[in-house]
């Protein structure tokens, strides 16, 4: 079992308040990724769950009991560190059954276990080495492998794979995630990169100053943001912001007029007022060249990736607009080009941030055909 | 590094060295001349630096002129040895204290060690034997392990720290996590890694020890048996004569101990003063 209830969680380091109450229940077998921009909060929270740090207020509850006053070994949990935190000094092997070593369990335990952790891990070729003789990828290894041989409750990750290099991260994001279909255990993974996140997660817990933004799977997270940081915090290129005032609510949604004077009516739930200030927020990837109704924009850089082209371009009034393209999209610097708005696509957010909520069911359909295909 | 000298600046730069050596050196050299030649020849007037009447009989007649040669010999290797191990039993653990975690006076205390550094042992010398006397410690071996250890402890408590300070935080954070308690992480995780450091702390606490006990040899022991060689080579002191030549022979045969463990550990010393210097 790995069943993880955070109820009112603070955190305070003297009068600074650095996770404000908390709350969050993570279900058996979960893969839970926290991600948020640096100092958001995220590392602490999971140290926090550790037992690393200790708690202000609230309660960690794990399969139904405090654990707050427990050491990190009595909650059940492994945690494997950004930095690896390999003994320099042992070999492989001993890396790896440290734990057991500490547990004081039998050299035949220890043996079979270690054995069975570096099998999953394909390690075992190089248990005799010191972690100095292996590359970045094997150390991050080595560390899970030192997680796995406690078969704890829950896992822990604190940006594992922060030092590797892109290729590698890309690799080991797959390995993790196989792993945990595999092993079947709770995960909770903590990562600046929301690629990360989106790519490995069930469900996806946003922070940002010490506060829960949303919580949701990433595809919840991508169509319906709760709100305009989560909304330019997943997604990459970031989404368009484009100031906008309403003018009134119908029955098909928001009206609303943008900044070029454009009207649209968006299909969102809520109430709004005529004048009221707004934000549209738009994905590049929901832009396109053409001559629908829309927005006229200079390119200013186009960087042309062969399968898209990304332009960033400027509105009228230095407003700045991203835009994914197809790869051999006809677009210029300099050259004045009009992109269409589909109100379907845009979001709408309050002046305090707030998303009124799309008309939009995820469902998992055969792609719409791409503009240039 | 790119070579950025040209051939002059090279020359004036081994010139330093040179001249710095032979500055160095050159007691050592003439302290081995002397051993060499036959008493009646040291003060020769004009001075010559070879002669044919050089020998090595010195370094066998220095045995018998002083008999309990090896005895000094021994007292001061082991007098430094055990030097080194009480004041690394003390530096390790306060060293480790200071280093992690924060404590009311922490920093009270390493300002204090610091000043304590700037007073000499002689200054201390007379309230030092007043503590031996009531303790009882006159005349023994402790009388001059102690104090050695004692002034040898806040450099290295210094040293040790900042050594300490440079092991990440998160390897203990993942022994704690995996169990085990502190004093099982020490020994088995933060020791072995500060390995180097340690090295280090040994090396300067031995060779301080060993320079350092002729003081506390003189002031606190009477007994000759647990005299220290520089206190032993008194002996060539005679009524009518020094025996210089010996006296040479014995000083350096007694450097011998500290040079064989300087050449043992010396790569350990290297590795410790600069490892982590550069991001492996």
């Amino acid at each position: 079992m790995g069943q993880l209830k955070l109820n009112a969680l603070v955190k305070r380091f003297g009068s600074a308040e650095v996770i404000k109450s908390a709350t969050l229940d993570i279900a058996n077998g979960e893969f839970v990724v926290f991600v948020g921009p640096s100092g958001c909060g995220k590392s602490t929270l999971l140290r926090m769950i550790a037992g690393l740090e200790d708690v202000s207020g609230g309660t960690i509850e794990i399969d139904g009991r405090v654990v707050n006053d427990l050491a990190p070994v009595e909650r059940g949990i492994a945690m494997v560190f950004q930095s690896y935190a390999l003994y320099p000094h042992m070999t492989v092997y001993e890396n790896i059954a440290f734990p057991l070593r500490v547990a004081k369990a039998p050299q035949a335990e220890v043996d079979r276990r270690v054995r069975q952790a570096a099998e999953v891990l394909q390690l075992t070729t190089r248990l005799e080495h010191r972690p100095g003789q292996l590359s970045g990828g094997q150390r991050q290894r080595v560390a899970i492998g030192r997680a796995i041989v406690r078969e704890p409750r829950l896992f822990l990750f604190d940006e594992p794979l922060s030092n590797l290099d892109a290729a590698l991260r890309a690799e080991m994001r797959l390995e993790l995630s196989r792993l945990h279909a595999q092993l079947g255990n709770t995960m909770i993974y903590v990562t600046h990169d929301q690629v990360e996140a989106m790519t490995m997660a069930d469900r996806i817990v946003v922070l940002q100053g010490g506060v829960i933004e949303q919580v949701g799977t990433p595809l919840e997270l991508y169509h319906k943001p709760a709100n305009q940081f989560v909304a330019g915090f997943i997604g990459n290129p970031k989404m368009n912001f484009l100031p906008a005032t309403g003018v009134g609510t119908t029955e098909a949604g928001v009206q609303l007029r943008l900044f070029n004077g454009l009207e649209l009516v968006v299909p969102v739930d809520g109430v709004v007022a005529a004048g009221e200030v707004l934000t549209v927020g738009i994905r590049p990837d929901d832009l396109l060249p053409s001559d629908a109704p829309g927005i006229q924009v200079i390119p200013e850089v186009i960087e042309r990736l062969g399968n898209v082209s990304i332009c960033y371009a400027d509105a009228e009034g230095g407003i700045s607009v991203n835009l994914v393209a197809g790869g051999l999209a006809d677009l210029a610097r300099g050259k004045p080009v009009n992109i269409g708005i589909d109100p379907a696509c845009c979001h709408v957010f309050r002046s305090d941030g707030s998303a009124l909520v799309r008309r939009f069911n995820i469902t998992l359909a055969r792609d719409k055909p791409h503009a240039l295909a | 590094m790119i070579d950025r000298y040209r051939w002059y600046e090279l020359v004036l730069i081994y010139a330093g060295i040179l001249l710095t050596l032979i500055f160095l050196l050159a007691p050592f050299l003439e302290a081995f001349m002397v051993s060499l030649r036959p008493l009646e020849m040291i003060f020769r007037i004009p001075y010559r630096f070879f002669t044919d009447d050089m020998s090595v009989d010195a370094y066998v007649a220095m045995w018998s002129s002083v008999p309990d040669l090896p005895l000094y010999i021994f007292n001061s290797f082991f007098i430094a040895v055990s030097v080194t191990v009480l004041a690394l039993a003390c530096i390790i653990p306060a060293a480790y204290a200071v280093s992690r975690f924060t404590f009311f006076g922490r920093d009270a205390i390493l300002a204090a060690f610091l000043g304590i550094n700037m007073i000499g042992a002689a200054v201390l010398i007379i309230p030092l034997y007043k503590l031996m006397l009531s303790a009882g410690l006159l005349n023994t071996y402790l009388a001059m392990i102690i104090p050695g250890a004692a002034f040898s402890v806040p450099t290295g408590i210094f040293l040790m720290r900042s050594y300490f300070l440079r092991i990440p935080r998160e390897l203990e954070e993942a022994a704690y996590v995996d169990g085990a308690g502190r004093l099982y992480t020490l020994w088995r995780v933060i020791l072995p890694v500060s390995l180097p450091g340690i090295m280090v702390v040994a090396i300067t606490t031995f060779i301080a020890a060993y320079a350092q006990q002729f003081l506390f040899a003189l002031t606190f022991n009477a007994v000759d048996e647990y005299n220290p060689l520089p206190m032993g080579l008194y002996q060539f002191f005679g009524r009518e004569r020094v025996l210089w030549n010996e006296l040479m022979a014995a000083s350096l045969t007694g450097i011998l101990p500290v040079l064989l463990v300087y050449l043992f550990l010396q790569r350990h010393i290297v590795a410790g003063l600069t490892s982590g210097a550069v991001k492996e």
